[in-house]
């Protein structure tokens, strides 16, 4: 009984780690309708920031949200300029086609620039915390915590202040919201720039429990797919639940069957639930369609 | 910058695609400077990079039957690839069944597995197919690294290196370069077909506005599901193709998402929808990469990559509808008849 706990409670945690860096996805998703294929790319120069800032300034990696919060936002905003913003105006397929090669650039320029080694920062907490039998690492509790108090947040700014009403406008009707005097593009630029911030933020507290390497976006990024999706895209909240149900999942699976059928358990759950439910298990009604009526 | 027009919807944007092409002087011309080529040996040291663009070219045209004709913007393609090369080459290592039938047999494997996919994902449009068949091929490619006793694992296959025309190994790299091109006339041939056929109308239509099709009396279901099994049959015929050219296959490679994005570029950059498109997408990257590779290959690890997906994207952002689409405009109009 308490191994089933152990692994329930651990799944809930790597879950919620999972969830953070895919809130940045689905905001962008459920904004600007556009899949993101470089997301995970995004999250692997964040993590190269953190590493380097906790290794040149000899800090604790959770102080470079400091530095690397604002620097992946003015990313974000680089990036829409540069490419997301040109190829939006195109056919559908464009930008498909252009995040995905703007995934492989970003993966061989971080290759070349830092090689194919792994870099790691020293464990944060020295032992594990046990709380009834139950052993739960430090580093995941705190990430659990973060992810937590960022959902809380976000939902407040888009539920309570004006630029979130602006882009919950833009996410019901963009012609209706453009009609309304809301600068489209401006929440467009503002929301791709704050997906990629969020993504910096998965990276600080993602450091300390994952080695960095330039591929390793590549791990993240069809977790995060598999988590917008089962959440609706562009739900935070489902987001969550999907990093908790994605999280749990793998750890439950890769205990009674075999660490190597982790992923094909949550590829499979993706697969029934793109059959029986495409909305997504928690997402609105609709949340299927979004993206391609006008 | 400019303010942004609304985003195009899949319906608008995609009408905007080429129906039915006519075979230009340019096309023949083409084929034919490929027959030559093979049938005269030219550029011997470049054989290698002649046979992957003659492959790469026939996938790429099966993958535009999907994504071009029908619409269905398939991540997923290695996974019928990889269908392919392990049905034929599994046979051939223990049953010993020759690869000329085997290719056919993986091919119908695949093709039931392309059905599969597009029954499983009957109701789904735009990222989200894209995903399900990214997911798909993610199963398929978990399935093969672990279920070591029959697919090698992660050690992957070999294919016994001892020329035999029976077995489909053959002695000399022209030899392949006039299998490859085989398969890429096939490929062309059948785009062709579908393009002057009854069943590519129902494509077409399908793939610009499918309600209206359905009101039409066209089965969406059905017809998505014969395109994609069409197409990945096509391309589990590629696969053994790469399998007895290459004598050995492994899950990382043959079913990665790398490849898959390979199969969506080509046409993609060359012209989505057409059939000279993906021809002329393969026979610009596949030699770029491939020259790109061997020159800076030891040089800057990645440099190549760096250079190829610069390129791919300045190509999407400013010619979208591709080479095929870029040369269709220096043509000089003729008058509306």
């Amino acid at each position: 009984m308490n191994t089933i706990f152990q692994l329930v409670i651990s799944g809930l945690l790597i879950g919620s780690v999972y969830a953070l860096m895919s809130i940045g996805l689905t905001l962008i998703f459920g904004v600007l309708r556009v899949v993101n294929f470089a997301h995970g790319e995004f999250l692997m120069i964040a993590m190269y920031g953190v590493w380097a800032f906790s290794r040149l300034l000899g800090l604790n990696p959770y102080f470079a949200a400091i530095a690397v919060v604002p620097a992946m936002f003015l990313f974000g905003a680089l990036v829409y300029r540069i490419v997301i913003g040109a190829a939006l105006a195109k056919p559908h397929l464009v930008v498909v086609f252009a995040t995905m090669g703007l995934s492989i650039f970003l993966q061989n320029v971080a290759l070349m620039a830092m090689t194919a080694d792994l870099r790691d920062v020293p464990p944060i907490f020295a032992r594990s915390i046990s709380i009834g039998g139950i052993f739960i690492k430090g580093e995941l509790l705190l990430g659990f915590i973060v992810t937590l108090l960022c959902t809380v947040i976000l939902q407040w700014v888009i539920k309570h202040t004006f630029l979130g009403k602006a882009i919950r406008a833009t996410v019901q009707d963009g012609e209706a919201a453009k009609l309304m005097g809301i600068a489209v593009p401006r929440i467009f630029l503002i929301t791709f720039a704050a997906g990629s911030a969020l993504v910096g933020l998965a990276a600080c507290v993602m450091v300390p429990l994952f080695s960095v390497f330039p591929t390793v976006g590549l791990n993240f990024v069809l977790i995060a797919f598999v988590i917008v999706v089962l959440g609706g895209m562009g739900s935070i909240e489902g987001a969550l639940l999907g990093g908790f149900c994605v999280g749990v999942v793998q750890s439950v699976s890769a205990y009674y069957v075999a660490p190597a059928f982790g992923q094909l358990f949550f590829f499979l759950l993706f697969l029934l639930v793109m059959i029986f439910r495409p909305n997504g298990l928690f997402g609105q009604k609709g949340a299927a369609t979004l993206g391609m009526n006008e | 910058m400019t303010a942004m027009p609304a985003k195009p919807g899949l319906l608008q944007q995609i009408s905007g695609l080429p129906q039915r092409g006519h075979m230009s002087w340019f096309e023949i011309i083409l084929l034919a400077i490929c027959v030559a080529w093979v049938a005269f040996g030219i550029a011997p040291t470049f054989q290698d990079v002649v046979v992957l663009s003659f492959l790469f070219a026939g996938l790429a045209l099966a993958w535009n039957i999907a994504g071009g004709c029908a619409g269905l913007i398939s991540f997923g393609h290695a996974a019928f690839f990889g269908i392919g090369a392990y049905t034929s080459t599994i046979l051939f290592l223990n049953y010993n069944v020759t690869p000329w039938i085997g290719i056919f047999v993986g091919a119908v494997a695949a093709a039931v597995a392309g059905a599969v996919l597009s029954l499983i994902c009957a109701r789904l449009k735009g990222p989200f197919f894209i995903l399900s068949s990214l997911a798909f091929a993610e199963v398929a490619r978990i399935i093969a690294l672990n279920w070591s006793s029959v697919t090698g694992g992660a050690e992957g296959l070999s294919i016994p290196p001892v020329p035999d025309l029976a077995n489909m190994v053959l002695g000399s790299k022209t030899a392949y370069e006039a299998l490859t091109l085989v398969y890429l006339l096939a490929a062309y041939a059948m785009t062709r077909w579908l393009e002057a056929s009854r069943f590519g109308f129902y494509l077409f239509a399908i793939r610009d506005n499918d309600e209206a099709a359905a009101a039409a009396g066209i089965n969406p279901l059905m017809v998505r599901s014969a395109a994609m099994a069409l197409s990945a049959a096509l391309t589990g015929m590629g696969g053994t193709l790469f399998a007895q050219y290459f004598l050995y296959l492994d899950p990382t490679y043959v079913i990665s998402p790398e490849l898959s994005f390979q199969f969506a570029l080509l046409p993609a950059v060359g012209g989505l929808g057409t059939a000279v498109g993906p021809i002329l997408g393969s026979f610009l990257i596949t030699p770029l990469s491939e020259l790109l590779r061997a020159n800076l290959g030891n040089a800057a690890a990645g440099l190549h990559l760096v250079i190829y997906s610069a390129g791919l994207i300045v190509v999407m952002l400013y010619f979208p509808s591709g080479i095929a689409g870029a040369l269709e405009k220096l043509k000089p109009r003729r008058p509306q008849r």
